[in-house]
């Protein structure tokens, strides 16, 4: 009934599917080490790994692909999993890089300290918040902070409809009170995210912590909204409603200007500013913050490598973070950048 | 009855005598139903299929090859899904040579040499829970053992730590798929075997393995295409989601560093701003789609090759 031939070729097969497999597979990791011969004698080899806010890594992204292609032999990863957990991982000594969607924060600092970990914080660019809604909406023109607090703040909880609150707005005397009886949509950031993170500290800490007594470090942003960590998914919810309000990173207001509007802001009263290039870099837009990378200082010391990845990554700067659509920072701040690399300044001077 | 044309069928006559009647309406409308549901779920999978072909075939005609030989990029009209497949097909090696064996390894055990008493049975039943654990899950698991304490070994976040931890996904459906396959072989190639004096490593071997083969192949093929599209423990243990190169490192050192796979990099790509990377995340969708077919294909092939015959 059962030939030998069958157990034996059953072996054969499954050793040949094996094989087959690896071969698969190296041949593929060969295939990508395409075009890493021919370079100069003195060619740059080592290792650098990048971690850190979602919001960076295109930027650093691209310094990488373009520095990969003038040194081939360099190996660099780079990966955006949160500021927060980039620095976990940078404090261990993990990354080389960590970009940061905001400074360094004072645990995050002594994390790195005890891990024995000094870095240099550079400065690359400017992200401005967008406070979107639907291209649609035609009855809101002009918010300021205080208005942002009685829409989305802690104590709008329970809100459907932006009339809701009007009484809370009048109370702490926003500028663009009362609003119009219409229903209230929120789509926004989750908690995990740097943008939830930048857009409460900038936007309604102040007011909850100082003018409304909030008990400190409680959330400052209603629960009752809703949450994607996925910013595509934000601009889809906020295109889907006529009434909609949400904020998003610049650079994903700019894809889809098609699809939602960015309300001007001010910061009070109403000197309203839209979100564009100029209104971020000057530093008018008043919900923009800055991007970071920081870098390892005593890996930086020790690898070659990385010291070239940082000179081409600030000599570059204006082509990286033009075609990633993140703002520019101004001059002064750029150059500063370059001085505290070149003089391999450690600490944080914003965290 | 008996004017009509043609005569009715036997199942005609015989369902119409149990029925009592002409046209019997309830079994009827339960086998419409049962074709509705069946149209349904066929819909859903078309209208998934259509619109993923629709939305990515574009870049695919207009970039073919330059697309699949891509690297990851921030720039949309560069990336491409190269690194994805090596670290894919490079993580299936492991799971290929770590999950299959100690997979199968386990089912004869359990089926052919464990005694069936309580503490066999309580193995069983723990093993069919582990195979319906959610995958991230074992993401955690893998983070903990690969990531963390086998280090020095592993790299980290790694391809081992990847390919490692998909093993551990997969290998209680191995187990329970040869564990299967070697249930459905009768007891009497067995017994015949240990009648003609076989003991009982040459009866396992050379009878009912063989015989098993098939049921065997196919199992742990379908685990693979599971592991293939598993993207949730990858991006616990370390898949990147922005650049790569692997520079002058030698597969060894690759083996030890960051990696991206297909499904990581479907993820990656649908939270991209830059809105032509949507056409990017369903053509890498086809692509996986493809090889995943591909894994399938394998499997009926070599299911039809190792045909039971008994």
């Amino acid at each position: 009934m059962f030939r030998v031939r069958d157990t034996a070729g059953f072996r054969a097969l499954l050793a040949a599917m094996t094989l087959a497999l690896v071969a698969v597979a190296c041949g593929g990791a060969d295939a990508t080490n395409d075009g890493s011969g021919g370079s100069g004698g003195a060619a740059l080899t080592g290792k650098i790994v990048a971690s850190g806010s979602s919001t960076v890594e295109p930027i650093t992204s691209l310094a990488a692909e373009l520095f990969a292609e003038e040194n081939p032999d360099v190996s660099l990863s780079v990966d955006g999993p949160g500021t927060g957990d980039g620095f976990e991982l940078f404090c261990q000594g993990k990354t080389d890089i960590s970009d940061a969607s905001r400074a360094i924060e004072p645990e995050e600092q002594q994390a790195c300290k005890d891990g024995g970990i000094e870095y240099i914080e550079l400065k690359v660019a400017i992200d401005g918040l967008s406070v979107l809604t639907s291209k649609n909406n035609n009855e809101i023109s002009c918010l300021d902070f205080k208005d942002l607090y009685a829409l989305i703040g802690p104590e709008s909880e329970g809100f459907n409809s932006w009339s809701d609150a009007n009484s809370l707005a009048e109370e702490i005397g926003a500028a663009h009170a009362p609003y119009p009886d219409v229903p209230l949509e929120i789509t926004a950031p989750g908690e995990e995210s740097g943008t939830y993170d930048s857009f409460g500290e900038l936007v309604l800490e102040d007011i909850a912590y100082e003018d409304r007594k909030i008990e400190e470090d409680a959330p400052v942003i209603r629960a009752d909204y809703t949450a994607s960590a996925d910013d595509n998914v934000i601009i889809q919810g906020l295109s889907g409603d006529e009434t909609s309000l949400g904020w998003v990173g610049y650079a994903f207001y700019q894809e889809n200007t098609d699809k939602v509007r960015a309300i001007p802001i001010a910061e009070e009263g109403d000197n309203c500013i839209e979100p564009t290039n100029e209104t971020i870099a000057a530093g008018e837009y008043p919900i923009s913050r800055d991007l970071y990378f920081y870098v390892n200082s005593k890996k930086a010391e020790s690898n070659d490598s990385l010291q070239a990845f940082v000179d081409f990554y600030l000599a570059e700067l204006q082509t990286l973070v033009q075609e990633t659509g993140y703002v520019e920072a101004p001059e002064d701040v750029i150059s500063e950048t370059t001085q505290v690399w070149e003089d391999r300044e450690t600490g944080t001077r914003d965290g | 009855m008996a004017t009509r044309a043609e005569s009715p069928s036997v199942t005609e006559v015989v369902r119409q005598s149990l029925s009592k009647r002409r046209f019997d309406f309830r079994s009827a409308a339960f086998e419409a139903s049962l074709l509705l549901m069946l149209l349904a779920s066929l819909a859903i999978l078309v209208i998934l299929l259509t619109d993923v072909v629709r939305s990515g075939a574009g870049v695919l005609t207009e970039r073919g090859g330059d697309f699949i030989q891509g690297s990851l990029s921030s720039l949309a009209e560069r990336a491409g899904v190269w690194q994805g497949i090596v670290g894919s097909f490079l993580m299936m090696a492991f799971v290929v040579l770590v999950a299959f064996p100690v997979g199968i390894g386990a089912a004869v055990y359990l089926e052919e040499y464990a005694p069936d008493n309580r503490i066999a049975r309580l193995i069983d039943v723990n093993v069919r829970n582990l195979a319906g654990v959610p995958s991230v899950v074992y993401g955690l698991l893998g983070l903990f053992l690969f990531v963390e304490v086998l280090e020095p070994l592993t790299g980290g976040r790694s391809i081992i730590s990847g390919g490692l931890t998909l093993s551990l996904l997969v290998l209680p459906l191995v187990i329970i798929t040869s564990a299967e396959a070697l249930r459905a072989v009768p007891d009497s190639i067995r017994e015949a075997g240990y009648g003609v004096g076989a003991t009982r490593w040459e009866v396992v071997r050379s009878h009912v393995l063989p015989s098993a083969a098939q049921g065997i192949l196919t199992g742990t093929i379908l685990s693979l295409s599971r592991a293939l599209g598993e993207t949730a423990p990858l991006l616990l243990v370390g898949a990147v989601t922005g650049f790569l190169s692997t520079g002058s490192q030698t597969l060894a050192e690759q083996l030890q560093g960051e990696y991206v796979s297909l499904p990581t990099i479907i993820y990656a790509w649908a939270k991209e701003p830059d809105t032509d990377f949507r056409a990017l995340t369903f053509a890498a969708i086809i692509v996986l789609l493809a090889v995943i077919l591909l894994a399938n294909l394998a499997a009926i092939i070599l299911r039809n090759r190792y045909e039971r015959k008994w």
